[in-house]
């Protein structure tokens, strides 16, 4: 299979990368650009766990082929750390014990983020929508829903 | 706003140290391991590994049961990325993978007994060669005759799927005289209910990654009890235990598959790989991988007879449990005793008869998760209840009143409840709160299309391992001279917060707040062989363990603060990180100046605590006497509204009420309760890894549905009863698990209540629902 030279821009940072064309956008950023906090739940585009933003839209990345992602901007949770708004979701999330196995918290904390962005002081049912694409086995949601809720109100 | 003196703040805390009062028990604390998890921070399996690292895929049978006539791995072995093939003939020690029994290989080499099986491992540079590689595979098979449902396999004409017959074991409880009890009765109410294979979809995976170092090889792997699985692979290697260390990492969800034979499969793979190529090798399964080889929840035949006097004093009740083991024993052996042992649900009934199967079958094997049995059994004695309040057209709830268990009632085994019975509190909490009695009544006048309903359902459940195996566990604590205090055990955390209550426990004894201590990851080479982290008793067992190491280390640093404070060691007292003389407040030192003042005398600042359970006893043959020592309760009610022209349903309200004994963290707690109750929401209403002749038909998140957050419950609403146990910390009792159990009579129930038939199969579909309208 033929590799090839692609450029990405992830977290603000350019870096060409070869690549195989079967090669998924999830393995690159784990495993080219060390972003773990993208995680594999399922490897068909089904759990939500791999959930990027790309160009500020959620896109799993699981089913992108690496090379699809070149021209677009890639954001994952590491390069939201810094963030304000993600530091409150943050902090809400170990407030409400949102964490518990902790391997769907940076996909959650991902889409909380979007819709925070998209939407002031969201109310639980339009919470439920914006992660119903995210699986979490742990919690039940009860505490993500809440946790996103009270990061989405003023202090 | 006021500032405190010193003295001050010093009178505050005595006099809560005086009233009794514990600073880190009971208290909503943040959790001491979870900063890494909502960074995102490299902390998983899958995370930590090298870039020089191979990558292992399975091969799977492609026959539930057929000879093995020959396996070639040449044309995957020359496959571009491919580095070794591994197989049974890789196995340089014994060629096994199994729990309790010694039933299961590592790699299937003379037959497979199902689609599960693993006959080989390909190792590759990456996990797509593998795949690919794994298809190059070639076994040669001759068929055999499977056989799939569990009551045929029981027949002595089936096929035997090991050299014995299929019945894997065979648990009794015998009661008084059932026949008597029978011809007491006003009526006798017989049902069957039956109960599908569930999955336990932890997010993560099973996963292991090894590299082999010297003389010793280190496994980094995803699992609730590395002890086991360092024996597991020693086994395989044929090396000695000190040549194997084990580190679990942080762990991403587990629920049961963890602790049972799957994870000895990873590990030994990735051993077996890096040894083989002399790279370090992840196993890490696929999500299909996983769903077809890990082991599931056992679906079960049960079937009721029960009696019952005209006023609802229940008179006997006969049950048998058959449970669909799949092709290998795992510690399905262990499940099936908790399932018989709680299969007449939490009621004091004079005469049972209860026998409980573990069958060998062609599906894929079942073993632990969450509940253990009980999930299964108690569907069946809840479901049943509420046929028998049916026939005496009386309310379920007063049929529960007569009958539940209270303190000093006796149970299906005769033992006797204590003052620890919280059940009635539990009843009474939902019961209130759902205004029970008055929609009850309003539910019953209905007529219209869409119907309401209400349903109840109770539990019992004992704690930790009873019968399961011995009940102990080691805690060390040991102290920087900074002060940090570190908690290291082999129990592990993999998501409950149940190590953070260690640290709450320990604190709370030693007088230091949580912030001061740092959790060690499990490691083989470190830690003492603690036992498994399994039936919900980390809290109980390695909480009592962690009092225990508080207590000595309490005990090495008193003298010391007695030395530099000039008073009697008796008078000293720690209280929330402050070390004082009862007589003498204003002088004082900080919990990091006493540490300093320690390690200045030469004093070792570590402890192990130590806790066995009490031995408990029962009768192997009639199952009589007190398995658990203590037990925890539960109640819930479920409200329900069903379209009766379709058959769908959806849940409205839930409420849950579970007797805890002490809360050491009631957020903690009621994450549980959430998280356990959803689980059981999708094990109810929607989760069946569907088998057809041997297959799994939907080994995937997309056809295998688990609830999103769009399936749950406007709102689940939790009550924490604390009747103190005898047994854990500060009175806890057990809580992880038993909260999966109710959803499923509770709904069924409900729906029963709504449309006056109830639907005797999990899980509940729709269809399932219109059907019964229907017919």
């Amino acid at each position: 299979m033929a590799q090839m030279l692609v450029k990405l821009n992830v977290n603000g940072i350019e870096r060409e990368v070869l690549v195989d064309p079967d090669d998924r956008l999830l393995d690159v950023l784990r495993d080219e650009f060390g972003y773990k906090s993208v995680k594999e739940g399922c490897g068909t585009g089904d759990c939500g766990l791999c959930t990027v933003l790309m160009d500020g839209k959620p896109v799993l990345s699981c089913i992108v082929p690496a090379f699809q992602a070149k021209n677009h901007k890639i954001v994952t949770l590491e390069g939201l750390n810094n963030d304000p708004l993600m530091k409150k979701i943050q902090d809400q999330f170990r407030a409400h014990q949102a964490a518990q196995c902790g391997f769907c918290t940076p996909a959650m904390e991902i889409m909380g983020w979007h819709l925070l962005n998209k939407k002031k002081e969201p109310n639980k049912q339009e919470i439920k929508e914006a992660i119903s694409g995210t699986l979490c086995r742990c919690t039940g949601y009860y505490d993500i829903i809440d946790a996103i809720y009270d990061a989405g109100r003023p202090e | 706003m006021n500032v405190q003196t010193a003295e001050e703040f010093l009178t505050e805390i005595q006099k809560k140290a005086e009233r009794g009062e514990l600073l880190y028990i009971g208290k909503e604390l943040k959790r001491i391991d979870d900063l890494e998890k909502v960074l995102g921070s490299p902390i998983y399996t899958n995370d930590l590994i090298p870039r020089n690292t191979l990558y292992a895929r399975l091969v799977l049978s492609k026959y539930p049961h057929a000879i093995i006539k020959n396996i070639s791995v040449s044309k995957a072995i020359n496959y571009p990325g491919v580095r070794y093939v591994l197989t049974h003939k890789d196995v340089p020690g014994l060629n096994e993978s199994s729990t309790i029994i010694p039933d299961r290989p590592l790699f299937a080499f003379n037959k497979v007994r199902s689609t599960g099986d693993i006959i080989a491992a390909v190792i590759a540079e990456k996990p797509n060669r593998a795949q690919e590689a794994a298809e190059l595979v070639e076994v040669e098979y001759e068929q055999l005759k499977p056989v799939f449902d569990p009551v045929e396999a029981m027949k002595p004409d089936a096929p035997k799927i090991h050299d014995d017959g299929n019945i894997i074991k065979h648990v009794k409880v015998r009661k008084g005289d059932v026949e008597k009890g029978f011809q007491q009765a006003d009526y006798i109410i017989e049902n069957t209910f039956r109960t599908q294979h569930q999955d336990a979809a932890p997010m993560e995976t099973e996963t292991a990654f090894a590299v082999q170092r010297g003389e010793k090889i280190l496994i980094i792997g995803s699992m609730q009890t590395p002890h086991h699985v360092q024996a597991a692979v020693a086994k395989v290697l044929g090396w000695t235990l000190d040549r194997i260390e084990v580190i679990q990492a942080v762990t991403g969800g587990a629920f049961g598959p963890k602790s049972d034979e799957p994870p000895y499969d990873v590990a030994s793979i990735a051993a077996l790989g890096a040894i083989k190529t002399g790279k370090p090798v992840l196993m890490s399964m696929t999500r299909e991988e996983s769903m077809i080889a890990h082991t599931k929840r056992h679906p079960a035949i049960i079937t009721h007879k029960t009696g019952v006097k005209a006023d609802g004093k229940l008179t006997a009740s006969k049950v048998q449990i058959v449970l669909d083991g799949g092709a290998y024993a795992s510690l399905g052996v262990l499940v099936i005793v908790r399932a018989t042992f709680h299969a007449n649900g939490p009621y004091e009934i004079p005469n049972v008869w209860n026998d409980g199967y573990k069958v060998y079958t062609n599906n894929t094997y079942t073993g632990s998760f969450r509940g253990f049995g009980a999930p299964q059994a108690i569907f069946a004695a809840e479901s049943q209840m509420d046929e028998i309040a049916k026939k005496l057209n009386i309310d379920p709830l007063d049929l529960r009143l007569i009958n539940m268990l209270r303190p000093g009632s006796k149970t299906s085994t005769g033992q006797l409840m204590d003052e620890s019975c919280g059940l009635p509190e539990c009843l009474d909490a939902v019961v209130k709160a759902s205004d029970y009695r008055k929609k009850k009544k309003l539910y019953s006048k209905q007529d219209g299309k869409i119907r309401r309903g209400i349903g109840i359902a109770m539990l019992h459940h004992g704690n930790a391992l009873g019968p399961e195996g011995n009940d102990y566990a080691y805690v060390h604590l040991s102290v920087e001279k900074s002060g940090k205090i570190h908690l290291g055990t082999g129990l592990t955390e993999f998501g409950t917060g149940a190590i953070s209550g260690l640290a709450q426990i320990a604190a709370s004894v030693l007088g230091v707040p949580i912030d001061y201590f740092t959790i060690d990851r499990p490691n083989t080479l470190v830690h003492h062989e603690t036992g498994p982290t399994v039936a919900s008793r980390v809290t109980v067992i390695g909480g009592n363990a962690a009092r225990d190491a508080a207590l000595k280390l309490k005990q090495k640093v008193l003298p010391v603060a007695s030395k530099v404070m000039g008073c009697k060691v008796e008078d000293v007292q720690i209280v929330d990180g402050y070390v004082y003389c009862k007589e003498k407040k204003a002088k004082s030192l900080s919990w990091e100046e006493l540490v300093k003042e320690a390690y200045e005398a030469n004093i070792e600042l570590n402890a192990l605590g130590y806790y066995m359970a009490p031995s408990c006893k029962w009768d192997e043959e009639t199952g009589l006497g007190s398995p658990y020592n203590q037990y925890t309760f539960g109640a819930a009610i479920a409200e329900v509204e069903v379209d009766t022209e379709t058959g769908l349903y959806k849940v409205l309200n839930y409420y849950v009420a579970f007797d805890v004994g002490k809360a050491i963290n009631p957020k903690s707690v009621r994450g549980q309760l959430y998280g356990g109750t959803v689980q059981g929401l999708g094990y109810a209403m929607m989760e069946e890894l569907v088998h057809r002749e041997g297959y799994v038909v939907n080994p995937n998140l997309k056809d295998y549905y688990i609830p999103t957050s769009l399936d749950i419950p406007e709102q689940i609403q939790t009550f924490i009863i604390e009747k103190q146990g005898s047994m854990g910390p500060f009175g806890a009792k057990i809580v992880a698990e038993p909260p999966v159990v109710l959803p499923g009579p509770t709904i069924r129930n409900a729906i029963m209540d709504a449309v006056g038939k109830g639907v005797n199969s999990l899980p509940i579909t729709s269809e399932k629902v219109y059907k019964i309208i229907k017919g």
